[in-house]
């Protein structure tokens, strides 16, 4: 594929993007900007009248010991989602993008997680993770690691890594149908070229398919940042909000919009976590457009 | 190709047709209810039916949300040009807040005789009210009691305690035989609410109790230390079930059912939640009474309607709150659930409610809950600061003071 | 001749034994859904553990469940909800992603960087904006408020997404037909479309799943029962203080079937019978 583009008129590109760009500005922009306003002033002024208090909400995020629980914890997030989820997903879109027989039924079967709604995930994995009657420990007593038996849930050592293993669990069968359409257009001329050059099976992992994954590869990266910053279903259903160890930005916002009726400090603290997550994916993205132009890709 | 556009395009229009039917009723009734629990729903929609029947002019509707969404999204419904014409809520602080920003209608002349005190008790006044009006209706009402499992107190030959002595006594020997004695469902946080109330205005009076969820009194107050440190004490002596916090306040019923656990304090709903083989050894007493009082104290939370001030159908709404006040219809909504009715008319249920009933009538303070009471921030933080103290009971101090932090940003205006 | 034959017989068989190990391990919490769907509460609460076999295999539960909350108008609502949403998130941002992927104009990567960042909202601070916009245009408590939000707020991620698949088409595809003296439209329908139709595919797999598990945005717009989809109907399931375990369990896997059926008919575009990848040789 080579860099040049279309150079017709200028308002033909912009006649097929005018829709979609108004659609969104008017739904999803609009809205953020009006939200981030609300950053700035005082808890009732969703309800009674706006009262502008400059940057006070931030000046109190900055010494509220929960925020930086909450940052902590999305870290943490970020980490496992990004690390775990895509090698994974990758592997397992491998596994089964082949013509044997049954095929699609395994496909199909890995992908249920996704269709449930996290109302039934997170009561499920709640069970799963019960200290005492709990799946997993009795699996781990009758293995003889009791030591290992620990209250998942209620300890706040383990909570994180807890939700975080249900949002990967949920995220790998996603990650997998990136990549088996990606797989889709690896172009089996190039396979079969590699394969008379001699090359190895590593080889033509590394050196064809690889590449020709990008686009899933850099979907799938830019989602995983956003989703484990994003993530708030599972900790919602899991700990009710208010188990605080587990707390991440999404679900403070979330609480203290609509639980303590501060859409103030909850507004503020949605401007800090897209400001995170703007300077995480600027860069990254800003990488993979540059080498984009210039491998000509 | 051709067809999928064709397709498309009469999808788009049959949709616009949909979404454009906006509902223009002149004569409706919107109610929108939490009540998502399969029999009250089912009772409460016999009770509509019932209104619909004498006013065919009306056409009525009943929205039901669940509970925690609806909670969260009722401020918005409130100040929204589509607002609801009724709505549930409880009675206390939690429908005075919104009764100050404007956003509530006062409701005074809908109960029979046009004056609320007629037919229900004096004490339902000061929390339905905010400045002088009223701005919402009861229904119902019920109690939080310490409920245990009779057969492991006649197991170790135990009684209902009926002062704080022998309530530590009664621990004493259940930890000692290896059955737990307190059950709390932590991971639901407010179920230390019971704990809060009651252990507070048992400790400090009713007055000092009331103070203190309306945020005049500090939370680094002697007394509340005094009162806030038996619970330290508890969970000190490890009286509390093992791994409080990783249950909910339903898996936490399965020991006391069980007898694996002695004393869970809970409100009366619990009954709805034990499995019916072990029903028959469940029963309750009241909060035990400390120090040189002589009478105990409750929670008894209360339910009812509110009207929006943004209705647009507010005779309609005036006229079933009206309906709703009668001591027919709150014998027909509380009957069939076991329920107390807030209408002084109705006879009781049954005898579990009676003798419910009776608990309440001889308490010296009754308050609504502690996160009815107080604003939900403080409620939140509060309940995060009890657990806080179950599980460093060491800490008492320094939680108390951070708590009280809370408390003054808070309350300030 | 005979060392390739067991090669292949015995990679095949490993295929098997490892997929169905995977699946099985990874499926053990629907397992578990399954066999709550299938108890009574009174089981459920009672002296047995909480993932055992049922003791009796309540299949009512999930008959109970239909009638008792009226799953069959939920559903049918989430399909009014679901499917204009993704035939319009995938109209609008294949339009938006064609311009993107192909035209050199000077605003495409601040404008591609805006459809990303749009991604990047903690949605739950849109909810009060959102409501609020929805209701003075009038389309509060309206299944078409729903839809509108939906394609709107989609249109972030599917125009990243196909912009990112249509720059990986040949150059050469584009080009000649331009030559030839079709009009941009043309290439976008009937070049462009029916190439992409593996990550169209996959893409409306995806979003049909998502909008079909949303909760929260039919939640803040709509307020009547009889235009709740299903997610919200299941959340009733939820009383003020107890939770019908076995009831949420037997509806959400009643809710997941659509989605299910969706993408057993849509995978086979994005997956077809090609053996490249791992296994070859």
């Amino acid at each position: 594929m080579t860099k040049a583009m279309f150079r017709k008129g200028w308002w033909v590109p912009w006649s097929f993007l005018a829709l979609p760009l108004a659609v969104y500005l008017v739904w999803v922009y609009i809205p953020i900007i009006e939200s981030f306003g609300y950053a700035f002033t005082k808890r009732d002024s969703l309800l009674y009248k706006t009262v502008y208090i400059g940057f006070d909400n931030f000046a109190r995020m900055f010494k509220d010991p929960q925020f930086f629980v909450a940052l902590r914890n999305n870290f943490v997030w970020l980490l496992y989602f990004v690390l775990v989820p895509i090698p994974l997903g990758l592997m397992i879109a491998m596994l089964f993008n082949n013509s044997f027989k049954g095929n699609r039924i395994y496909k199909t079967l890995f992908y249920l997680p996704m269709t449930l709604s996290f109302a039934i995930i997170g009561t499920i994995w709640m069970w799963i993770y019960s200290p005492d009657a709990g799946f997993l420990n009795m699996i781990l007593r009758s293995a003889g690691l009791s030591d290992l038996a620990k209250p998942w849930l209620g300890d706040s050592r383990f909570m994180t890594g807890a939700l975080v293993a249900v949002g990967v669990w949920r995220q790998v069968p996603y990650i997998m149908i990136l990549y088996l359409a990606g797989l889709q257009s690896v172009p089996v001329e190039l396979v079969e070229a590699a394969l008379i050059d001699g090359a190895s099976w590593w080889q033509r992992f590394t050196r064809v398919i690889i590449p020709v994954l990008a686009p899933a590869t850099i979907v799938s990266i830019t989602i995983s940042i956003i989703d484990s910053l994003r993530a708030f279903d599972i900790i919602y259903v899991m700990t009710n909000t208010k188990a605080r160890a587990a707390e991440v930005l999404a679900s403070y916002m979330y609480t203290s919009s609509f639980q303590y009726q501060d859409y103030g400090y909850g507004s503020a603290i949605a401007v800090i976590q897209f400001l995170i997550t703007l300077s995480f994916i600027l860069v990254y993205i800003n990488r993979t457009l540059k080498a984009e132009q210039e491998s000509g890709l | 190709m051709k067809t999928a556009i064709k397709l498309f395009a009469i999808a788009l229009v049959t949709l616009v047709v949909l979404g454009a039917c906006a509902p223009a009723g002149d004569k409706e009734l919107i109610i929108n209810s939490y009540m998502s629990d399969e029999k009250p729903k089912a009772v409460f929609q016999s009770v509509v039916d019932e209104f619909q029947k004498a006013n065919p002019g009306i056409k009525v509707t009943v929205n039901t949300i669940a509970h925690e969404q609806f909670k969260t999204q009722l401020a918005s419904w409130l100040t929204s040009s589509s607002a609801p014409d009724v709505v549930t809520w409880f009675a206390g602080y939690r429908m005075q807040a919104f009764a100050e920003k404007g956003l509530l209608e006062p409701i005074d002349t809908v109960f029979p005789g046009g004056d609320i005190t007629k037919e229900f008790p004096a004490a339902f006044k000061v929390a339905s009210s905010y400045q002088g009006k009223v701005y919402f209706m009861p229904q119902s009402w019920y109690w939080w009691a310490v409920y245990y499992n009779k057969d492991v107190f006649a197991k170790y030959n135990l009684t209902p305690p009926k002062t704080w002595d022998e309530f530590m006594k009664v621990c004493e020997v259940l930890k000692a035989n290896g059955v737990a004695p307190i059950a709390v469902g932590a991971k639901d946080t407010w179920t230390t609410g019971g704990w809060f109330d009651l252990l507070d205005s048992a400790v400090n009076g009713g007055d000092f109790h009331a103070q203190l969820t309306g945020g005049k009194v500090a939370y680094t107050d002697p007394k509340v230390k005094k009162s806030l440190g038996i619970i330290a004490e508890l969970s000190q002596k490890g009286y509390f079930i093992d791994n409080a916090t990783s249950l909910s306040w339903q898996e936490s019923v399965k020991p006391l059912a069980e007898g694996k656990a002695g004393m869970y304090l809970m409100g009366q709903f619990i009954m709805d939640t034990v499995p019916a083989e072990t029903r028959g050894s469940i029963d309750f007493f009241p909060f035990p009474i400390y120090g040189g009082n002589d009478k105990y104290t409750v929670d008894t939370p209360t339910d009812g309607f509110m009207l929006p001030a943004k209705a647009k159908h507010k005779d309609a709404a005036k006229k079933f709150l009206a309906f709703l006040a009668t001591k027919e219809q709150q014998q027909a909504f509380c009957a069939p659930l076991g329920r107390l009715a807030a209408n002084i008319n109705v006879p009781v249920p049954n005898a579990e409610a009676e003798r419910g009933l009776a608990m309440v009538k001889g308490a010296s303070f009754a308050a609504q809950f502690y996160d009815r009471d107080a604003p939900e921030e403080m409620a939140a933080k509060g309940l995060n600061a009890i657990l806080d103290i179950m599980a460093k009971p060491a800490n008492l101090d320094t939680i108390l003071a951070d708590l009280d932090k809370e408390r003054i940003r808070i309350y300030t205006k | 001749m005979f060392n390739e034959k067991s090669k292949r017989r015995i990679i095949k068989a490993g295929f098997y034994v490892l997929s169905t190990a995977l699946v099985a391990f990874w499926l053990i919490p629907l397992a578990l859904a399954f066999f709550t769907s299938l108890k009574s509460m009174d089981e459920i609460m009672g002296s047995g553990a909480m993932w055992a076999i049922p003791k009796s295999w309540r299949f009512d539960n999930y008959a109970k469940v239909w009638a008792s909350i009226g799953m069959g108008r939920y559903v049918l609502n989430t399909i009014i909800i679901t499917v204009p949403s993704v035939i319009g998130t995938l109209a609008l941002s294949s339009l938006a992603a064609f311009a993107l992927a192909f035209y050199g104009f000077r605003l495409n990567k601040m404008i591609l960087i805006m459809f990303i960042a749009g991604m990047l909202i903690p949605f739950q601070m849109l909810m009060i904006p959102v409501f609020r916009f929805t209701d003075s245009i009038g389309l509060m408590n309206t299944r078409l408020g729903v839809i509108l939000f939906h394609i709107a707020f989609q249109l972030g991620f599917c125009t990243f997404f196909l912009r990112n698949f249509f720059r990986q088409i040949p150059f050469s595809l584009v080009e000649a037909p331009r030559i030839d003296g079709a009009t941009d439209f043309r290439i976008y329908w009937q070049i462009i479309m029916p190439l992409a139709t593996p990550s169209l595919a996959a893409l409306a797999v995806l979003e049909f799943t998502w909008i079909w598990n949303d909760l929260l945005w039919s939640l803040v717009l709509l307020q009547s029962d009889r235009l709740k989809p299903v997610t919200l109907g299941l959340a009733n399931m939820q009383g003020e203080f107890i939770s019908y375990y076995n009831m949420t369990a037997s509806g959400s896997i009643i809710a997941m079937i659509l989605p299910l059926v969706f993408f057993l008919a849509f995978q086979r575009y994005f997956v077809s019978g090609m053996t490249v990848g791992a296994v070859k040789g």
